[in-house]
């Protein structure tokens, strides 16, 4: 029991040593906003005692990492490519939350998620998916449903065109309208083609 | 595992109520399941097994008020002097005391407080547009559930760090001292306990009043809080 106690915390570590790596990539690409500013000190206290958990609780040779097939780049970057549209689109809802929603930074993340709306389609090289044995929720779909797939990415590609004329026109009232139909071609896309997580 | 020193006839003190021993064990099982659901994606038995683990949680923390006196905070909550005093080895090292010793009864508040905060993030956490989203998601903006889910992920990795020390502790205590402390946890007996005060006696329905406030929070958060 005891052996077994210590190899489910030897393959916790690796996950864990990899979630805080993948984590410190995320903040350290993340755009701050206004009111984050204090919280990126918090979190680097977290990441700090995180790390230093990670030290004192991973010890020496930790083999769970070396036993998987090196991950392909691309997944990667997709991952952080989604990560960034998801981001952008968060930060232009918390806009309209907001009394005076700041035109500019809606525009701005307009562009960013119009830029890596284009992006997506290199990002999918086939035996790339989670049924290939990777950190990913890419469905097998994607590559059995060819045409599907690009119909679907390029109804994302006009919808965040649609959406970046929008907020071009800073009208709120179309833009939160446009809100509904971005989101709508992100979901579109995860029905089919992304791991369900429900 | 197995340490004959410490099986005794006699069977020794009680250390541990029925109560603590399930909630803990019960919390081993739990914390894998919800790893194991975020992982892969299922979200809907992650929110259920959440909204239970809350309700063991809310139970666990009015156990430390009512329950009996090795589960009571006032117990085991001891100021930063017995903690030294403790770690340096200038006090007894709890060879016949019943309870958390100083440190580790930081150790276990740290970790309930972790849990909590875990759970209550994660009502929040999500986003409408991605995937599932916790039972408390619409009554915060956006951007706040955005760094609440963010600080959700990164607070399992230091749950996972001090679950780590935790165990370390409990297989120090097995090696180097050669003390079962795994044994009391299951039938909650020690065998070389030599205080004399028992547990104090707390009834069964009281647990049971603590668990049922404890689901009943938890079922109102879970039908939308009113």
């Amino acid at each position: 029991m005891v052996v077994a106690d210590l190899e489910y915390q030897n393959c916790l570590c690796a996950e864990w040593a990899w979630n805080i790596a993948k984590l410190k990539v995320r903040l350290a690409n993340r755009k701050q906003g206004k009111s984050e500013n204090s919280l990126m000190a918090l979190r680097n206290i977290g990441l700090g005692a995180a790390a230093l958990l990670t030290l004192s609780a991973c010890g020496s040779g930790d083999e769970a990492a070396t036993d998987d097939a090196p991950e392909p780049a691309v997944i990667d970057q997709r991952q952080d490519n989604f990560e960034e549209i998801s981001d952008a689109f968060r930060a232009i809802r918390g806009e309209l939350e907001g009394e005076e929603p700041d035109m500019a930074a809606i525009v701005a993340n307009a562009e960013i998620i119009n830029a890596n709306a284009m992006k997506i389609e290199g990002f999918f090289p086939e035996g790339t998916g989670m049924d290939d044995g990777y950190d990913s929720e890419a469905l097998a779909t994607i590559w059995e449903q060819p045409e599907e797939f690009a119909s679907a990415h390029q109804r994302l590609v006009s919808a965040s065109e649609a959406f970046l004329a929008t907020a071009n026109e800073g009208d709120v009232a179309a833009i939160g309208e446009g809100v509904g139909d971005l989101g709508g071609a992100c979901k579109n896309c995860h029905d089919t083609f992304r791991l369900d997580d429900e | 595992m197995m340490n004959d020193a410490v099986t005794s006839a006699s069977g020794g003190v009680k250390v541990w109520d029925i109560w603590i021993r399930l909630f803990h064990w019960i919390i081993v099982l739990f914390i894998p399941a919800m790893w194991w659901t975020a992982e892969n994606n299922e979200m809907t038995w992650h929110m259920r097994l959440g909204m239970i683990l809350l309700a063991l949680l809310i139970f666990r923390v009015l156990w430390g008020f009512f329950g009996s006196s090795t589960a009571r905070f006032s117990s085991f909550v001891k100021g930063p002097g017995a903690v030294m005093r403790y770690l340096t080895g200038g006090a007894n090292d709890g060879e016949g005391a019943v309870g958390h010793n100083p440190a580790g009864g930081w150790s276990v508040l740290a970790l309930l407080v972790l849990m909590l905060a875990q759970v209550g993030l994660g009502l929040f956490s999500g986003d409408p547009y991605d995937g599932a989203t916790g039972p408390l998601n619409d009554r915060v903006g956006v951007m706040t559930a955005g760094w609440m889910t963010e600080w959700h992920e990164i607070g399992f990795n230091v749950l996972v760090g001090l679950i780590a020390i935790h165990i370390s502790a409990v297989l120090f205590y097995l090696f180097v001292k050669r003390r079962n402390l795994v044994k009391p946890m299951v039938t909650g007996m020690k065998a070389d306990g030599v205080t004399s005060a028992d547990l104090g006696t707390v009834s069964h329905l009281a647990a049971l009043l603590c668990l049922l406030v404890g689901a009943a929070i938890s079922a109102w958060i879970w039908f939308g809080a009113g």
